[in-house]
């Protein structure tokens, strides 16, 4: 069983307690428009190209047979006839190529983990993020389950949009679940993510009641979910937790919309969504008079 | 009064209002300006000067420095003493005659303050009068009479105190303590701080810069029997100790700009095991913290001893602290250094008791001569083993590569012995002792340098227990990184023959930018946890000892080796040639045993899991790592946990020293364009700290840089 894994990165710190390991995983049935990580939505890998690492030597273009690598003034790459093969990215001497999303088994992933084992004192582990992981449910359970049985702490950042029978399966091997409330407005949720949150809350109630340990994970986004209403209602959905960690207020930034160019898309960034300080220790100050720990 | 943070963090305040605004005063130059305005005391009114011998010389000047050095007494102390001669801040004794020092002094040390405060100097008065019984008519009667000059000199010092104060009754607290003290042994906490101030205080009047060594261990018991007697609260405690920081202040002046103000090698040691391997740390451990804490003084950069059992409040404790940034403190791994020093030789007991020479590197305190020649293992390869890229190198393999340079390796270190060998006379040994040749006067440290009274010999001639002469391999992941580039271009992917990369470096990379972008993009270096490049460093490492190791015996010094840079890789750039590894001419590349700028991908943990692979217990003196941590990363609960985890990590894979700090280059930045809004914001160079304003333009450069990947 394969996983398709964007990045792994090691010393995490903002990914659950302690130092960790983050496994990005590639895929998200979601399509919000601030999304941080926009390399993550497709399950299929994707050509990145960076140009300002390329010095135009042409390496990709001898060594591509589909004709990918375009010179017009500038260097420029034609999605449509790019097969992701990788040959490209193996002679490009500045790594301005990568294929993002490469398959590996969860035996690479563990070898990988396993290197910081060390510093996973003081809670610290493994976490899986994305991309949405549960998109690859029964490669992620194998994953999770490998975890465990390797006396690895475990994370899992989530969306919540996923298979409930997949997330019953899961709450036995996560020992924090990262669950993310986008918006508590539905008509918002829809209109910014492409689906409605009704599945996510239902799914939160599922994994609740099995007793999983619940961090939120909250982005905020200056004039789309910046208003009182929404804290309030956070307020109402963390506090009907049984086994609550805390909640975590993510203010957005724009830095996927640069990774967007990076995949041969439009800069998606949009700098007016960030929220002002005053916003985030206005939230901060709504959740906790509600009696939230929030971060 | 704001002491700066690198996270923007408030610093918690304990300590009175005065003492607060002592140390403000202090750190705004107040007294290291005070110490400028009188920099040496002159000897040219003596007559006869020019017909003495360089001992009478140095005696006549260190009798002078103490009748004459202005007394200073700053507003509040709690403590007295005071270093006032400027020329000590430039490391020289600070006496002249027409206009030239008479003497250099000595750093690199950390004194036996043991002895000073259990004992008194009055016992090392007894012990060098026994001495001087003993040598009198022999060739060391010199040095014998000198000790005794210098002891009557520091009690000329003391007595001016005792006049300046005895009618102060503000300072009616430190008078009565310096009745006492430091000449005879301690009996409370406060009179132990006053000692151990005074005497350190003395000796780098005379222009030497001592390190301080365990302090915990030094005043740990005093406290405990002033607090369960009742006379003494912790809150008093902490104030005094303050004093004993602030005062340590005295030669910050913000005037000496290039490497930085504060490097006077004045480092503490906390924690760790004593000789009988119980646990040291105990309320002064935590004093100390806590006044680093709320006052951000870099000043005596502090080096915690941790091993597998330490305490985790201890460690939160210096997490919590470290995350302010500055630098300030910096940790040992004490169960590889004491496996090490044992490997080396020493006895359990003796291991157990190391601090260091008031940098990072490891000595026994009070009983040990320090030198260090540091090299440069970069350009050793690119002009010694590669000929500077000539014509015509070539080797076959790349083995046959890799043992050419470990000769030449062993060459150098063979250099170092033969260099020094000029200290000793002629056949080197006297029924196998080894004779040193007079060299410069230093008695006022020999004085509190085991051993060195009852031989009749200087610090520098063989006096102390151990004489270590310490070679330093510099550019270290550098040279591993251009010998691992090497065997993946040419041996291994055979994309070009060893003289045709030459050719190529030879002349910078010109035409070349495809390959040198390949070298520096496609590889994965030192500092990423990368097997395969690690085990170049390891073995490096390891073949750097043995040449070390082989030196044993061979002459009146131990070579234990060592791996550092101490920022010479700033003055090393202008001379290195291209590198291998993707590198230009004129690149300010790694620091001490830290990875080449720019090549760390994997963060924090992956370097110190690289720097770990060596086996660093056969480096006796030390190899530092440098780790460069953003505020973001260290933030909350969270951050605190993440910092021990890297503490308790780097313990258990073996790590020897490592000087986290906290950075945050956009401050930095900031503070370069606007130094007069951060006199007081520190950064870790290296063994030491500095004010980052008084670094000059391309030392602060290389810092932000270091702190930018």
């Amino acid at each position: 069983m394969k996983l398709r894994v964007t990045e792994i990165q090691r010393f995490c710190m903002h990914d659950g307690p302690g130092i960790r390991t983050t496994v990005f995983l590639k895929g998200c049935p979601l399509r919000c428009a601030w999304c941080h990580n926009p390399e993550t939505q497709k399950l299929k890998s994707e050509l990145i190209f960076y140009p300002n690492k390329c010095i135009g030597c042409a390496a990709c273009k001898t060594s591509c047979g589909n004709g990918v690598h375009v010179w017009s003034e500038t260097h420029l790459i034609d999605r449509v006839a790019c097969i992701s093969c990788g040959n490209c990215v193996e002679n490009c001497p500045t790594s301005a190529l990568e294929i993002c999303g490469s398959e590996y088994t969860v035996k690479d992933v563990l070898s990988i983990v396993e290197k910081d084992r060390v510093f996973y004192s003081e809670g610290g582990g493994v976490t899986l993020s994305g991309g949405e992981p549960f998109v690859q449910g029964d490669s992620v359970i194998e994953l999770l389950r490998a975890c465990k049985e390797a006396g690895l702490s475990t994370a899992v950042e989530t969306c919540g949009y996923a298979d409930p029978c997949v997330l019953r399966e899961a709450v036995k091997f996560v020992d924090l679940f990262l669950w993310d409330i986008k918006d508590t407005d539905d008509k918002r949720h829809k209109q910014y993510t492409g689906v409605s949150n009704k599945k996510i809350l239902e799914n939160l109630s599922v994994i609740n009641e099995l007793g999983a340990r619940i961090r939120l994970r909250c982005i905020l986004v200056n004039g789309v979910n910046t208003d009182k209403t929404h804290y309030k209602e956070l307020a109402v959905i963390a506090k009907k937790i049984n086994n609550f960690d805390r909640l975590e207020l993510i203010p957005y930034h724009a830095y996927g919309g640069t990774k967007s160019v990076f995949l041969g898309f439009a800069d998606s960034g949009r700098v007016e969504w960030i929220p002002t300080e005053q916003q985030i220790q206005e939230a901060k100050m709504i959740l906790r008079s509600e009696g939230v720990n929030v971060i | 009064m704001k002491f700066y943070t690198q996270n923007g963090g408030k610093r918690p305040i304990r300590l009175s209002k005065q003492t607060r605004q002592f140390a403000y005063e202090s750190l705004e130059r107040k007294y290291g300006l005070d110490t400028l305005k009188t920099n040496s005391i002159s000897l040219d009114n003596n007559e006869n000067y020019s017909a003495f011998s360089a001992l009478e010389k140095y005696d006549i000047a260190i009798l002078k420095i103490a009748e004459e050095a202005p007394i200073r007494v700053c507003e509040g102390e709690k403590i007295s003493g005071a270093a006032t001669l400027g020329f000590a801040i430039k490391h020289a004794v600070p006496a002249t005659y027409n206009g030239t020092p008479v003497c250099s002094s000595i750093s690199h040390l950390t004194v036996d303050f043991e002895t000073v405060l259990k004992e008194g100097v009055n016992s090392i008065k007894i012990k060098a009068e026994e001495a001087y019984e003993k040598y009198r008519t022999t060739e060391k009667e010199a040095f014998s009479k000198s000790c005794l000059n210098c002891i009557r000199a520091f009690e000329i010092w003391h007595r001016r105190y005792l006049d300046a104060l005895r009618d102060l009754s503000e300072y009616k607290a430190n008078y009565e303590n310096l009745t006492h003290v430091p000449f005879e042994p301690a009996k409370s906490f406060y009179e132990a701080v006053q000692s151990l101030w005074f005497t350190f205080a003395f000796i780098r009047l005379c222009g030497n810069w001592p390190g301080i060594g365990r302090i915990d261990y030094l005043l740990g018991d005093y406290l405990k029997k002033d607090l369960e007697n009742g006379t003494l609260s912790l809150n008093e405690a902490r104030e005094i100790l303050a004093h004993f920081f602030i005062k340590g202040c005295e030669w910050v002046n913000g005037q000496f700009i290039g490497s930085g103000d504060a490097q006077h090698y004045q480092n503490i040691v906390l924690a760790g095991i004593d000789e009988n391997g119980i646990e040291v740390t105990n309320e002064v451990t935590y004093l100390v913290l806590d006044i680093l804490e709320e006052l951000g003084i870099s000043d005596f950069p502090t080096t915690v001893r941790l091993n597998k059992n330490t305490d985790e409040k201890l460690l939160r404790r210096v997490a919590e602290v470290m995350r302010f940034g500055g630098g300030m403190l910096a940790i040992y791994n004490e169960d590889l250094i004491i496996e090490a020093l044992v490997k080396d030789g020493y006895s359990e007991r003796e291991a157990r008791k190391f601090a260091n020479d008031g940098c990072w590197e490891v000595q026994i305190p009070g009983k040990t001569f320090f030198a260090y020649y540091p090299f440069d293992a970069l350009q050793l390869l690119q002009k010694k083993t590669l000929s500077c890229y000539a014509e015509g190198v070539d080797f076959p393999d790349f083995e046959a590569l890799y043992s050419a340079y470990t000769s030449d390796l062993h060459a150098q270190v063979e250099e170092f012995r033969v260099k020094q060998s000029v200290k000793f006379v002629t056949d080197g040994t006297h029924n196998g002792t080894w004779i040193w040749k007079p060299q410069p006067p230093c008695t006022v440290i020999s004085l509190f340098e085991r051993d060195c009274i009852e031989k009749g010999l200087s610090y520098s001639e063989g006096g102390p227990v151990y004489n270590l002469i310490s070679p330093h391999i510099g550019g270290l992941s550098d040279v591993v990184n251009s010998l691992y580039a090497i065997k993946k271009l040419v041996y291994e992917e055979k994309r070009l023959t060893l003289p045709e990369l030459l050719r190529i470096l030879k002349h910078n990379w010109e035409g070349e930018e495809a390959l040198r972008q390949f070298a520096l993009n496609r590889y994965v270096y030192y500092g990423n946890d990368n097997d395969e490049v690690d085990a170049i460093a390891s073995r490096l490492l390891s073949d750097f000892a043995d040449a070390c190791a082989s030196l044993r015996g061979r002459s009146g010094y131990a070579f234990p080796g060592g791996v550092s840079t101490f920022g010479r890789q700033l003055e090393w750039s202008s001379t290195r040639l291209a590198a291998p590894h993707g590198r230009r001419m004129g690149e300010v590349l790694a620091a001490n045993a830290s990875p080449t700028p720019g090549t760390d991908r994997e963060g924090a943990t992956a370097i110190i899991r690289s720097y770990c692979k060596a086996d660093l217990s056969k480096l006796a003196t030390g190899a530092a790592l440098d780790l460069k941590l953003l505020p973001s990363s260290v933030a909350g609960e969270d951050g605190i946990q993440a910092l021990v985890a890297l503490m308790r990590g780097f313990v258990s894979l073996g790590g020897f020293f490592m000087q986290p700090d906290v950075v945050d280059a956009a401050l930095l930045r900031e503070a370069q364009a606007h130094p007069e809004n951060y006199q007081t914001l520190s950064v870790r160079v290296s063994g030491w700290n500095a004010r980052f304003v008084t670094l000059n333009k391309e030392w602060q450069d290389m810092v932000i840089e270091q702190n930018e990947h």
